[in-house]
């Protein structure tokens, strides 16, 4: 009995053991089988590659099929050790027994009955209980369904998940034909510049024209207006270039010093502010919510904040992020009628300067395994939108006043964590992305392809920039290029000494200002190539400079600014403190900047 | 006995090493180095008519059998040859497939979808046993059940447990078979088969866990016998209702019990009840459990309420179960697996035509019904509770130890302990006999 009892444990243990091995060589779930599978579709022609993943998976099948036997065989040969041990104890007790005697210990009839009821009254109330609890904790999707947002059996088209609503603004609620017509007048003008339009009537004075009511017009504003303001990832074109003056270079966030004010975020992201006019624009989101919240940038008065929920499509519980990059990685955009956001849900909202919402929609939840953080931009009556997933590469043009697509791309690259910029070459507006391994740029009006040059490669973080005809890009671990925009393009002057891991280039007044996740910020002649100088700030750099006012501002992660001259000495002008983590990229309007840091926005300047 | 003890391991014993040695793996261990070839997939052909008519004609035979072996050969041996008997054909040979306890999901599909049909032989391995529990207690339980038997053959050690515990696992049974006729019902799935934890032993193949769990209830048989009976099987419910009716129930004694006593310990399954003393009848204690009954009968409308509440509002949760419900909010939660080409029910759903609207649509009738059955299930339950809690206060008189008759399995051991032998002719005593 004893020796039967010892080997079914024993087998009892090899099996569980075995068990846990199983798992662990499923073939399927082989992580070096993955990442070599991973490298060959990098190199798929590495015949070398190739037959070290048909030995690796040759020998972790044979393991796996080993294993599975090994279990089975253990099984069958517990389960007799089992009935042994089963018919050894039965013999054993059945030699042991007693000859049968009287029942003597009699259990108290009375307290047993006592005893059942309550118990089964506690049962009783455990399992009311437990159901309302499975109540309670259960969510009814099926209440969740939006028939326009998922209907239908093939892949959902984009135009059946946009939900519009009327904005409240009634002059903009009529003859959306002659609204129509209007735009298409205004976007034939020449590219790059601003249409001259009085934007008045769209900033609140309610001083519009008699006529201006009967035909209500959107006046779109181009790079001109665009400079007034700080309307994009990247000020205005998403360049890293800011046309105001007068900013600030010393402050102390901690002790308050030429801090005009600071307030709380609500919710946190890593995306930055945008500006127009008055008002401040930004988003957040965490497993409860996504918002974008609209403050008055001079006093940083909270104007509202409003939810991007009840979206069709949208999820119901949030995509995997990592850390660092978050639920609201994109930077939002605004075209001085609406701000508009973007989430690592795929979701696209739209809200007018009052907060009421115009437009949402879902784009698919990207596959992402960061988090999406391609910030938007705004041009001609289009939000420009790359969507680089895991799943294939896109870029979509969504109209800024439906939400419908304007046009929408399959592109031949891989995931991309940059944002696009705007390019005026050639008397077009292009849209230039980086990618793996594309560079390329597209027509803002139809979204073709201009150029493209296969360069780069890896997980592309940092956007381009562009300066004097030439666009540049980098990755790490990839190389630094500078391109000619046009058909035909070529890399001009490529490098490998600097290269950034998230933060963006910047082009500006012949030279390219570099910053690298460990510190480094360098400075190359834009057109040569050669480097003029660098500067090591020993800190980590995420976010990317901007240039104003003559002078180029990079945010280090801890929340340092490093200021220096925009030009060829290189000379340091200071490094203000703001007291906590930043790792956005600040704005500046009006003689003032404005930093997100992890915790609080700020206003610095007095 | 001892050397019935041995022969009857003996006999067990290798009837699994046969299994054992016959057991072939379902995928032969691929050979890379030789040029394995994948064995095609055949489908087994379904069993024939003639031969299901014949299982109903050895289901029938069973019991009859058991029922003259219990009630008139008073043979505890009989009994349990017959149950070795029931564990080869109905477990090993026919892999616990169908059953009676199954069928109950099959008769209930039948009964609220018309176009599921079940054949004669189905329904008669339902009614066949409930038939024989109302006339004769639960024979089926003591020889004609396959899980019975292998959790019968294991008993070793039993204990006795408290009645109180007793009392308060017997309220699983209803859950577990309200829950079944839900779930069958709407369609949703076959829970008692899907969790049934001894039919991967009868097949040598099934899931770990269920194999696991299987071999984890028979060591728990060892000691607290047949532990899924008593505590889980959805059909005692039916069986022990029949049976509660049955007129020629199994009896302890063949004749006039003369309260030795010897009886008392016998069962292994604690289903003998013992004398109510007189002196526990006292005039104060009655009239106490009275008022007491009257109070809980009135509160069994509250109970039925309550639970019906309870249940029907759990209608979402439970109704998560059913695949289309599960499937279509899976797709709104998470449109983005529409593009998942490794989910197999999503593509099998995009390839079927259907549209979203019309899966959400029919998971939304399922949800409905989940929500009417909710209120059906909760209800029943709150009856069965509010019924129990009113038998805890009976006091009927009773003076022998008799079989209890829902909860008897009618498997006899406890006539093997009775002295008192066959009442003769017109004699009034029992005449003891010589116990070896």
């Amino acid at each position: 009995m004893q020796i039967s009892g010892i080997f079914t444990l024993v087998v009892a243990a090899l099996l569980l053991i075995n068990f846990v091995q199983l798992k662990k060589y499923e073939p399927l779930e082989s992580q070096t089988l993955n990442t070599l599978v991973a490298q060959l579709e990098e190199d798929p022609r590495n015949e070398q590659l190739k037959e070290e993943i048909r030995d690796f998976d040759m020998m972790v099948r044979k393991a796996y099929f080993t294993s599975t036997w090994q279990v089975r065989t253990g099984a069958l040969l517990m389960l007799i050790g089992g009935v042994l041990f089963a018919g050894s104890l039965k013999v054993y007790t059945d030699l042991r027994r007693r000859i049968g005697v009287p029942d003597t210990a009699k259990e108290d009839f009375l307290k047993a009955r006592m005893t059942a009821w309550k118990w089964l009254l506690a049962t009783g109330i455990l399992v009311l209980g437990m159901a309302f609890f499975a109540a309670f904790s259960s969510t009814n999707y099926l209440e969740n369904y939006y028939p326009e947002a998922i209907a239908g059996t093939g892949p959902s088209t984009m135009d059946e998940t946009i939900e519009v609503i009327e904005i409240v603004d009634p002059a903009d609620t009529s003859a959306s034909g002659a609204l129509a017509g209007a735009i298409q007048d205004t976007a034939t003008g020449e590219p790059g510049q601003d249409t001259g339009a009085d934007d008045s009537a769209q900033a609140g004075d309610g001083q519009t024209t008699a006529a201006q009511q009967a035909v209500p017009v959107e006046k779109i504003h181009g790079l001109a207006e665009f400079k007034k303001h700080h309307n994009s990832f990247r000020g205005p074109m998403a360049l890293g270039v800011s046309y105001h003056k007068n900013i600030p270079t010393s402050w102390d966030g901690g002790a308050g010093t030429n801090v005009a004010w600071k307030v709380a975020i609500s919710k946190p992201g890593y995306n930055s502010p945008v500006i127009w006019g008055d008002k401040l624009f930004l988003a957040g989101a965490d497993e409860e919510a996504r918002i974008v919240s609209c403050y008055d940038r001079h006093s940083g008065q909270l104007l509202w904040e409003k939810k991007a929920d009840n979206i069709p499509g949208s999820p119901s519980t949030m995509p995997k992020v990592t850390d660092d990059t978050g639920l609201s990685a994109p930077t939002a955009v605004v075209d001085g009628y609406r701000v508009y956001a973007i989430f690592a849900t795929g979701d696209v909202i739209a809200f007018d300067f009052e907060g009421n919402r115009v437009w949402a929609r879902n784009l698919g939840v990207p596959q992402n395994h960061y988090g999406h953080s391609s910030s938007l931009l705004v041009w001609n009556g289009k939000v420009i939108v790359q969507y680089d997933t895991g799943k294939s590469g896109r870029m979509l043009a969504l109209d800024t006043k439906t939400g419908a697509s304007v046009w929408d791309i399959s592109r031949d690259n891989h995931i991309s964590w940059a944002s696009p910029i705007l390019v005026d070459y050639a008397g077009k507006i292009q849209v230039v992305t980086n990618t793996d391994p594309t560079v390329g740029g597209y027509d803002v009006e139809t979204g073709e392809e201009i150029w493209k040059v296969d360069v780069m490669m890896g997980e592309v973080g940092p956007s381009c920039a562009y300066a004097d005809g030439l666009v540049y890009a980098n990755n790490e671990y990839a190389s630094l290029v500078a391109i000619n925009p046009e058909p035909g393009a070529a890399v001009q002057w490529e490098s490998y000494d600097y290269l950034s891991e998230a933060a963006s280039p910047v082009a500006y007044n012949g030279l390219l200002y570099l910053a690298t996740s460990y510190g480094v910020l360098v400075c190359y002649d834009a057109k040569a190539g050669e480097q003029v100088w660098e500067m090591d700030f020993g800190t980590t750099l995420y976010s990317s400079p901007m240039v104003v006012d003559g002078k180029l501002y990079i945010m280090g992660n801890d929340g340092v600014m490093h200021i220096v001259k925009a030009d060829r000495s290189g000379t340091l002008i200071g490094e203000p403190v703001l007291g906590e983590p930043s790792y956005a990229i600040p704005a500046f309007a009006g003689g003032k900047i404005y930093i997100r840091g992890s915790e609080s926005l700020y206003c610095i300047g007095e | 006995m001892i050397r019935k003890n041995y022969r009857l391991g003996f006999l067990v014993l290798m009837v699994f090493a046969f299994l054992a040695l016959n057991a072939q793996q379902r995928f032969p261990k691929p050979e890379f180095e030789s040029g394995y070839e994948q064995p095609n997939t055949t489908t087994p052909e379904p069993r024939t008519a003639g031969m299901e008519v014949f299982d109903v004609i050895v289901l029938f035979g069973v019991m009859a059998l058991a029922t003259w072996l219990i009630l008139k050969k008073r043979s505890r041996r009989g009994v349990l040859w017959l149950s070795v008997f029931t564990l080869l054909y109905f477990g090993f040979y026919r892999n616990g497939c169908i059953c009676p306890i199954g069928s109950i999901q099959n008769v209930t599909l039948a009964l609220f979808d018309p176009g599921y049909k079940i054949s004669i032989t189905v329904l008669l391995f339902f009614l066949l046993p409930l038939v024989f529990a109302l006339f004769y207690g639960r024979t089926f339980c003591a020889a004609a059940c396959p899980l019975g038997a292998i959790q019968d053959l294991v008993v070793i050690r039993p204990i006795s447990v408290s009645s109180w515990v007793r009392k308060t696992l017997s309220f699983i049974p209803h859950i577990y078979i309200g829950l079944a006729i839900l779930f069958a019902a709407t369609g949703t799935d076959f829970i008692i088969c899907r969790y049934d934890p001894f039919v991967g032993i009868f097949r040598t193949d099934g899931p770990y866990l269920m194999i696991g769990l299987g071999i984890a209830f028979l060591v728990l048989g060892m000691f607290f016998a047949r532990p899924y009976c008593r505590v889980f099987c959805p059909y005692s419910v039916l069986l022990g209702f029949m049976s509660h009716f049955s007129k020629k129930h199994i009896t302890i004694t063949p004749s006039e019990c003369i309260n030795c006593k010897l009886c008392a310990n016998s069962c292994p399954f604690d289903a003998i009840e013992a004398p109510i003393d007189e002196k526990v009848r006292t005039e104060s204690t009655v009239r106490k459990n009275l008022r007491n009954y009257v109070i809980f009968g009135l509160l069994v409308p509250v109970w039925i309420f309550a639970g019906g509440f309870a249940v029907s509002k759990a209608h979402v949760f439970l109704s998560k179960a059913h695949p289309d419900v599960y499937l279509s909010e899976l797709l709104i939660a998470q449109p983005e697996l529409r593009e998942d080409t490794e989910n197999l029910d999503i593509q099998a759903f995009l390839e079927s035509g259907k549209s979203m609207d019309q899966l959400v649509e029919e998971a939304s009738v399922i949800r409905s019904k989940f929500r009417t059955g909710g209120w059906y299930l909760g209800g029943y339950l709150g009856l069965v509770l509010g019924i129990m809690l009113m038998n805890q206060f009976v006091l009927r008189k009773r003076k022998d130890y008799i079989p209890h008759k829902r909860d008897c399995f009618s498997c006899g051991r406890c006539m093997d302990y009775c002295p008192v032998g066959e009442q003769s002719g017109d004699r009034k005593s029992g005449i003891v006999k010589a116990k070896q």
